[in-house]
């Protein structure tokens, strides 16, 4: 799929203006992408929210995108359908507000429900990745 | 209690409804934008920035379907679209869904109706405590029932046996003062059957165990609707008092409107302890009574206890209770056959229903026939929704095409299907609970009259709904699989009449139809058999006549006549009525025809020697001269009784024709002798035409009359029987009056022998009404089956007609080609009807009377109308094939 193939900066960084170099350099090279582990898709989300207080489905996207120095992108067709779950499960509140752009945008808030939620899953991942550094430790 | 904040959420999404879809396009819409801008941002030109972004965004309606299902119940919005697409395609074929219902509601309404009769009599348990754990105990397996009164004091006194027992008997007590009797549903009981049962009252108290004791005052306790009906719910009913039988009883207790007492068929109004039968019978109370066998008798078994164990007990201690009661006067060889007497234990818990007894058979049957209608019923809508399957073929391979799986498309169909079937079973609901209603109203009679609790109880309801289930799927799964087993290509073409090529040699439709045609066929065997034993019945010479015989009961039992002035009375009473204005002829018997009562003894006819057991046994009547003459038997040799018959003179008695043949052979009867009881002989004086005693379709009995005048020992209660010119109801107010005038406090009762008869032959003739009912519209179903499939193969195969028109085929032979079909139909539907017919003829046997099950004037009779009426059903479609303009079909195509 096309998608995996282009890589795609932020709008935030500003480095490389040029856009010839930069136009070959992205077709150019494919770095490396992985999926998003199974089950974690919420708790990435979360983070985010936590971390920028209230985004719209693309700053979500993008800010975890871009945190992750682009090795994990969140497909839009699994984003939207767990934000409505999160919605349904009561772990973020939804309020259409206005972009930069001027634009109406739906912005995602966590909620005290969703704070816990966000701890008790990244307490259980970090259980199960020392669980699996151990075993990856032994010779 | 997360889900619940959780369920209000979601709640507040469907509300938001579509604003939903929109807000998430929008969403959606402004992220594709914002990576656009993105991508202009970082050089690409603006028109590939979008649609890279598109494509990057992937299936956007994909997307939107995979959100909404996140907020989980899809599968519940699928089904609310089937149902409401489902109604939305029955309302658009108005006339195809009120056939469908009407013939649903048609089948599943009498299902219903039979079922709940049914379980109302024969399966349904009392509404006592814990029904299972009731035993009756019996002196057999089969035949009568009752116990005799010391019998009963011994089981009773017996504590170790059950953990509770009971003894009852139905009875009926006149309300009246004299006059005419007013009857209330009596009940004969222990002191502890309410208590054994779990029966409270719900004014007052029931019946203690002291309070059957003798000599006990005179207590009562009412039903739930004698007290509605008599006090109009007065609370101060307890208390107060009713009279029975013209002696007062004081009213204790109201029994609950669920209890109808253990006679399921009736119910009951009012209840006194047996110990107060010495109250209507002094002098010759029946408590003591050692041959008057007339409690039932039930226990209940301990928890834990299985009904081999209760019967263990019960039978160790048989014999010696048999021996402390058996009656003294017995002469040796009877008292030896009473010690042979023991115990028989039987599950109690669906009470006591005579009417269900007596119509076991028939209900059992009739069930099946309705179950027959009903299949015929779904296989006429099964080939209605083939057909209309066919027609859309366009619509099922469109939906498949795009994506719905073969099982979606068929859950829509089932979806349609169930929707038929929820409708027609609740217009059938309706029908049922009217027709039960009706059903139960006739076969109520006079001397029984029906009270069956008909409220929707859950077994029924279940049956219902379990019938409108596989009826649905019945009719509805074949036409679905067929429809949705297509192939896309064919059917995308021009031409869609030709796909359907699923004619042939076989095909579901004409399979279902034969089927009809077999069901159909049995079906009117059945009737054709019922109805000929109706007419049978009816053409039985009774050797009485029935027309214009007016039957008055009186009982003299409250009306203080001494025993020995009671002949005198009685003798009076007929000569006031003979001298009645429009009597012809009239007489006194202490029984009379086609009653339920009997009265039989062995007898030692003179010079007989008994081969068998039984064959002694002589039924018996006391009857007055002109008894014959009245009732128009007539006597065939030696002479009627007559007043020189009277106490003093030698004992006389009269026989029947069998009587006189099985006892005597061809030799001539007068004057021989028959021994009764200890030492009594009579000299029979003449010999009269057999007549029927009991039932109209009972084998020749032998019956004995001896003379009313030489009655040493006259019972309270005789009949009299009118004969007159004129109808018997303008005769009921001068005999009141006549009998009144020799003594006022006589209770009367006035019966039609006519009447009396006919509701005899209710049985038979329900059964031949509703078989009949039920194959009429059997038939009708099947020749509307089979003039719709025939007028579709007409249509399909219009441009075959056409042609062979065209080259020049007669018109003749053009109806012939589609009868041929029919034909072949037809014939091996009848084949298979007569096989099941004579299989199941065997199963009907004990209905029938006059009329052997494999009856070929019955099989062939049905056979030839079932020709007649499908012939008429396909004739009329297949002649408009014959009026088929060959070009204007040939130009259609």
């Amino acid at each position: 799929m096309s998608h995996n193939a282009i890589l795609c900066h932020s709008a935030l960084d500003k480095r490389n203006r040029d856009a010839g170099y930069w136009h070959s350099l992205t077709m150019a090279e494919t770095q490396r992408r992985d999926e998003i582990p199974p089950g974690t898709l919420y708790m990435l989300i979360l983070k985010m929210l936590a971390r920028h207080g209230q985004l719209h489905g693309y700053e979500i996207a993008n800010a975890i995108q871009e945190v992750s120095d682009e090795v994990l992108q969140v497909e839009e067709g699994s984003l939207y359908p767990a934000l409505q779950r999160m919605l349904l499960k009561g772990w973020v509140t939804a309020e259409w507000g206005v972009t930069a752009g001027n634009r109406r945008a739906r912005y995602y808030r966590l909620t005290a429900a969703g704070r816990k939620q966000l701890q008790t899953e990244v307490d259980q991942y970090q259980r199960v990745n020392d669980a699996i550094h151990k075993i990856l430790q032994t010779i | 209690m997360t889900w619940i904040s959780e369920l209000w959420r979601h709640l507040r999404y469907r509300l938001s409804g579509a604003r939903f879809d929109a807000d998430l396009a929008e969403e959606m819409r402004l992220h594709m934008d914002l990576r656009a801008a993105d991508r202009q941002a970082k050089g690409a030109a603006a028109d590939t920035a979008h649609e890279d972004a598109r494509r990057q965004f992937g299936n956007f309606t994909q997307f939107q379907e995979k959100s909404r299902e996140a907020w989980g119940w899809t599968r519940l919005d699928s089904w609310g679209q089937d149902i409401r697409y489902g109604l939305r395609t029955l309302a658009a074929n108005p006339g195809f869904a009120a056939t469908a219902v009407l013939s649903l509601a048609l089948g599943i309404g009498a299902n219903t109706a039979i079922f709940s009769i049914l379980n109302a009599m024969l399966l349904r348990s009392l509404p006592v405590e814990d029904p299972q754990r009731l035993v009756q105990v019996r002196p057999g397996a089969e035949g009568d029932d009752e116990f005799t009164n010391p019998i009963w004091e011994e089981l009773r006194d017996r504590q170790q046996l059950f953990s509770g027992m009971l003894a009852y008997a139905p009875d009926h007590f006149d309300l009246a003062d004299g006059g005419e009797s007013r009857n209330a549903a009596g009940l004969w009981v222990s002191g502890d059957f309410f208590r054994v049962l779990g029966v409270p009252a719900i004014q007052g108290r029931v019946f203690t165990r002291d309070e059957d004791r003798r000599g006990t005052a005179p207590l009562a306790v009412i039903s739930y609707r004698f007290w509605k009906r008599n006090f109009d719910g007065d609370v101060s009913a307890v208390g107060r008092t009713v009279r029975l039988n013209r002696h007062t009883f004081e009213i204790v207790g109201v029994t609950p409107p669920w209890f109808r007492g253990l006679d399921t068929d009736g119910g009951f109004d009012v209840a006194i302890p047996i110990a107060c039968e010495p109250i209507f019978h002094p002098g010759h109370s029946s408590l003591d009574e050692r041959s008057a066998w007339w409690l039932r008798i039930l226990g209940r078994m301990p928890a834990g206890e299985s009904l081999a164990q209760a019967r263990d007990r019960i039978l160790a201690i048989a014999p010696e209770i048999f021996r402390a009661t058996v009656p003294r006067d017995f002469p040796t060889e009877m008292q030896q056959n009473y010690l042979q007497n023991s115990f028989f234990l039987k599950p109690a818990a669906t009470g006591f229903s005579e009417m269900g007894a007596q119509y076991r058979t028939a209900l059992y049957t009739l069930m099946a026939i309705v179950g027959v209608v009903l299949l015929i019923a779904c296989a006429n809508i099964a080939n209605l929704l083939l057909a209309r399957a066919a027609a859309r073929q366009r619509e099922f391979s469109v939906r498949m095409a795009v994506g719905a799986g073969r099982a979606r498309v068929m859950r829509q169909l089932m979806t349609e299907s169930l929707l038929l079937s929820i409708f027609g079973t609740a217009a059938g609901l309706l029908l049922a609970s009217w027709s039960s209603r009706l059903l139960i109203h006739r076969l109520s009679t006079t001397r029984h009259p029906l009270d069956i609790d008909l409220t929707l109880d859950p077994r029924v309801l279940a049956f219902t709904i379990g019938a409108a289930l596989v009826t649905a799927v019945l009719f509805g799964l074949a036409p679905a699989l067929r429809a949705t087993r297509v192939e896309l290509n064919q059917v995308m073409k021009e031409n869609t009449r030709t796909v359907l090529r699923a004619s042939g040699r076989f095909n579901l439709s004409k399979a279902l139809v034969a089927g009809q045609v077999a069901l159909s066929l049995v079906l009117l065997v059945a009737a054709g058999l019922f109805l000929g034993t109706l007419r049978n019945l009816w053409a039985v010479d009774p050797g009485f006549t029935r027309h214009n015989i007016l039957i008055i009961t009186a009982d003299t039992e409250q009306a203080a006549i001494p025993v020995g002035q009671r002949t005198g009375t009685y003798g009076e009473i007929l000569d006031r009525l003979r001298a009645l204005p429009g009597v012809g002829a009239a007489a006194s018997s202490a029984l009379t025809p086609i009653s339920p009562e009997g009265w039989a003894q062995m007898v030692r006819p003179e010079g007989f020697a008994s081969k068998s057991p039984g064959d002694t046994l002589l039924f018996l009547n006391r009857v007055s001269p002109g008894y014959f003459a009245t009732l128009q038997t007539p006597i065939l040799l030696g002479r009627d009784f007559n007043d020189h018959d009277g106490l003093n003179a030698a004992k006389a008695i009269m026989v029947n024709e069998s009587a006189a043949r099985q006892f005597f052979g061809a030799a001539d009867p007068i004057g021989r002798t028959i021994g009764m009881d200890k030492d009594d002989v009579f000299q029979i004086v003449g010999v009269v035409r057999d007549t029927k005693y009991n039932r109209i379709n009972e084998e020749d009995r032998r019956i004995g009359y001896l003379a009313a005048g030489q009655d040493s020992d006259p019972r309270p209660s005789i009949r009299f029987t009118l004969r007159s010119e004129t109808p018997v109801e303008t005769l009921i107010p001068a005999a009141r009056a006549a009998i009144a005038g020799v003594n006022r406090g006589i209770s009367l009762e006035f019966r039609n022998l006519e009447t009396q008869v006919r509701e005899s032959l209710l049985q038979p003739r329900t059964v031949a009404l509703l078989s009949s009912v039920f194959g009429s519209l059997a038939l009708l179903l099947a020749m509307v089956g089979l003039y719709g499939i025939t007028s579709y193969a007409v249509t399909r195969r219009k441009g075959e007609i056409a042609i062979r028109m065209a080259l020049g085929a007669p018109r003749e032979s053009v109806v012939w080609l589609m009868l041929r079909d029919v034909a072949v139909l037809l014939a091996i539907g009848m084949a298979a009807g007569l096989a099941v017919s004579l299989a199941a003829g065997r199963l009907v046997a004990s209905l029938l009377f006059g009329v052997r099950p494999r009856d070929p004037v019955q099989l062939v009779g049905a056979a030839v109308i079932l020709a007649m009426a499908t012939a008429v059903a396909a004739y009329v479609p297949a002649r408009r094939a014959a009026r088929l303009d060959p070009m204007a079909a040939l130009r259609e195509e």
